[in-house]
């Protein structure tokens, strides 16, 4: 694949041994994607998007295959450095929000930073709750707040450390469709104006109106959608 | 900023312990209870041995002191000489030789007759102080009567009694002696050694500065007059008070390891709320490590909510402590005051560092397990 990738699967299988069955949930996935690109992943229940994302967030290891974050092999990084690599390159945005409930909203997006003696934490913490339009609800805490209020904070909380790649499992999926337009429409302007690589896991036709592009997973196989024009091209011949 | 937030910036496992801790209150509390208790049994235990200790010590007086030389009898020698007490008082380096010459007699005073046991003594200042008149450094003339006597014959400074045949006037009435005693004075009469129509002295008693010197005298006069023949017998108490300093210490061992059994039983109460609790939160400690939480602070975050409990019970454990001290001292030696003796405050100093090591060493395998659980697993439900 091109050598602009931020982040790269090759060849990545994933598999699950339970008893005498194996399971292959990733059967040689192929993928990469570009700073500033935003890709959408679709696929029934069970095919393995999540499998794929938390290969790609470095919080799994393939059984099989070489992952690869800005051109280095990560493969076979230890504990200590994934967990590094994830605080500093990659955000996460769980499906479930995944909040701290004893901690305010503003800690919570402080978290990933909370380890590291960073005098400037605070300030962007604040920010980035003002630019999600969570200003006023700072103090709050988790079960203070709607479920699209606590979406948000979940966003903030990825973007803490200015990573590289924005990783979203069903980020639309709790949402009505105005919040999850709102959440759209934030990752459109990362993309563009700060040329993160965003890759979210969806059923949401709505989010697939803002992708470049959109790959299926079925069974563990990744396929590639295409672009609508490639489409007609491929069509037209 | 606060003191506080200030602390919580530079430890940051320090917020999220208080606030984990704070999130289940009784929980939390009832742990704290149990390393309160622990720390309260070995302080309070430790202070009750040395309550006990001192108590036994005072009742003892300066017995591990003294050294009393008697003539022995089973190898025919019925009195020690001038010279026996010459070579004394030449081997003693610190301390009063006292010669003492003995015997019963019939003490009437008025109407009241009775037996009573006279000593002759020449300075009996070195072994008794008075508490009404005075004890002389050399008794000359007149009579000490002890106190219970004094007490039973209503004897003050100045009357006159008589001694077999002999009167005396009492100039000096002695102290209770509270203490063991190689030689009880409370039921006796001191006279002045030369009013003995004798030669030689049943006893010799050494009275030394310390314990140490005391023995040191033992073993001088032992070489000296034992050389060839065994010419006295040496009694010292200097052992057995060592030898009831030693059950003290082996006493005091004792209570404290069964208040640290109790701290024991805390232990495993803390071992468990923390595993039952990071189970509880294996999701968020899975998030925590997914968004780039280090496996070693997760441990440091877990080990300072264990900390934080040891911390706060061996605080409240020594409130109560020195609470029970205070009453016990007050109860057993009416001195309160002695509850800040420096062994005691060792003993809660003690059981406070125990507490607070039991309950992070207690915190360590909960920390371990859920640091080391891969995020993913965590987070799938
Ligand atoms: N730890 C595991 N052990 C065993 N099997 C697993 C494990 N994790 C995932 N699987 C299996 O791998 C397959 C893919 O799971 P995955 O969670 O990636 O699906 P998904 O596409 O995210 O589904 P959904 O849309 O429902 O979230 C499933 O069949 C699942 O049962
Ligand atoms: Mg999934």
């Amino acid at each position: 694949m091109t050598a602009t990738s931020i982040i790269e699967l090759e060849g990545v299988w994933k598999r699950y041994q339970s008893g005498t069955e194996t399971l292959e949930a990733l059967k040689d996935v192929n993928f990469a994607a570009e700073p500033g690109e935003f890709v959408a992943i679709m696929g029934p229940s069970g095919s393995g998007k999540s499998t794929m994302l938390n290969v790609l967030g470095l919080l799994d290891v393939p059984s099989e295959g070489v992952v690869r974050l800005d051109g280095s092999d990560v493969t076979d990084l230890s504990d200590e450095e994934m967990t590094t690599q994830r605080k500093d390159a990659i955000g996460f945005i769980f499906q479930d929000f995944f909040l701290i409930p004893t901690l305010s909203a503003i800690e919570n997006v402080e978290v990933p930073t909370l380890f590291g003696r960073d005098p400037t934490a605070r300030d962007r913490g604040v920010e980035l709750l003002e630019r999600v339009g969570l200003g006023e609800r700072i103090e709050h805490r988790p079960d203070q707040l709607s479920g699209g209020q606590k979406q948000r904070v979940a966003i903030a909380r990825a973007l803490i450390n200015e990573p590289r790649i924005l990783l979203a499992d069903e980020p639309t999926g709790n949402l009505d469709r105005k919040t999850g337009r709102d959440v759209l429409e934030l990752f459109t302007e990362l993309k563009v104006e700060e040329d993160v690589a965003v890759i979210a896991v969806t059923h949401d036709d709505q989010l697939r109106q803002y992708a470049d592009r959109v790959v299926n997973l079925v069974d563990g196989v990744l396929t590639e959608e295409g672009r609508p024009d490639e489409l007609t091209e491929e069509f037209g011949t | 900023m606060s003191a506080l937030e200030r602390l919580y910036r530079r430890i940051p496992a320090l917020l999220m312990a208080r606030r984990n801790l704070s999130r289940n209150r009784l929980r939390s509390g009832l742990a704290a209870l149990g390393i309160i208790i622990g720390v309260l049994a070995i302080a309070s235990l430790g202070m009750f041995g040395t309550t006990l200790r001192t108590g036994a010590t005072e009742q003892l007086g300066d017995i591990g002191n003294e050294i009393q030389i008697t003539p022995n009898a089973e190898e025919g020698f019925e009195r020690l000489t001038d010279r026996d007490v010459a070579d004394i008082r030449r081997v003693t380096d610190e301390g009063t030789v006292v010669p003492i010459r003995q015997r019963t007699a019939t003490l009437t005073r008025g109407e009241d007759r009775t037996i009573a046991t006279v000593y002759g003594i020449e300075n009996p200042g070195a072994l008794y102080e008075a508490s009404d008149g005075q004890a002389p450094e050399r008794l000359r003339q007149g009579a000490l009567v002890g106190s219970s006597l004094a007490e039973r014959l209503e004897l003050q400074v100045g009357n006159r009694i008589t001694l077999d045949n002999e009167s005396f006037r009492v100039v000096g009435i002695l102290e209770q002696q509270d203490g063991i005693s190689l030689l009880n004075p409370n039921g006796a009469v001191i006279v002045p050694i030369e009013s003995f129509d004798e030669s030689g002295y049943s006893q010799v008693v050494v009275r030394s500065p310390s314990g140490t010197a005391a023995n040191e005298t033992a073993v001088a006069v032992r070489e000296e007059l034992n050389d060839r023949e065994e010419k006295v017998t040496i009694f010292e108490l200097g052992s057995i008070t060592e030898g009831i300093n030693q059950f003290f210490g082996i006493l005091n061992a004792f209570l404290i390891g069964i208040g640290s059994i109790s701290l024991v039983v805390a232990g495993v109460a803390i071992l468990n709320v923390m595993l039952m609790s990071t189970i509880e939160r294996r999701q968020e400690i899975g998030v925590l490590r997914a968004v780039g939480v280090q496996k070693l602070d997760v441990v440091k975050m877990i080990l300072a909510e264990a900390g934080l409990l040891g911390f706060v019970g061996g605080f409240f454990g020594a409130i109560l402590a020195v609470l029970a001290g205070l009453v016990l001292n007050q109860v057993v030696l009416s001195d309160p005051l002695l509850t800040f003796a420096p062994v005691n405050l060792m003993y809660i100093g003690l059981a406070v560092v125990f507490g607070i090591v039991t309950s992070v060493l207690s915190g360590l395998y909960p920390a371990w397990k859920a640091a080391s659980e891969r995020p993913v697993e965590s987070l799938r439900k």
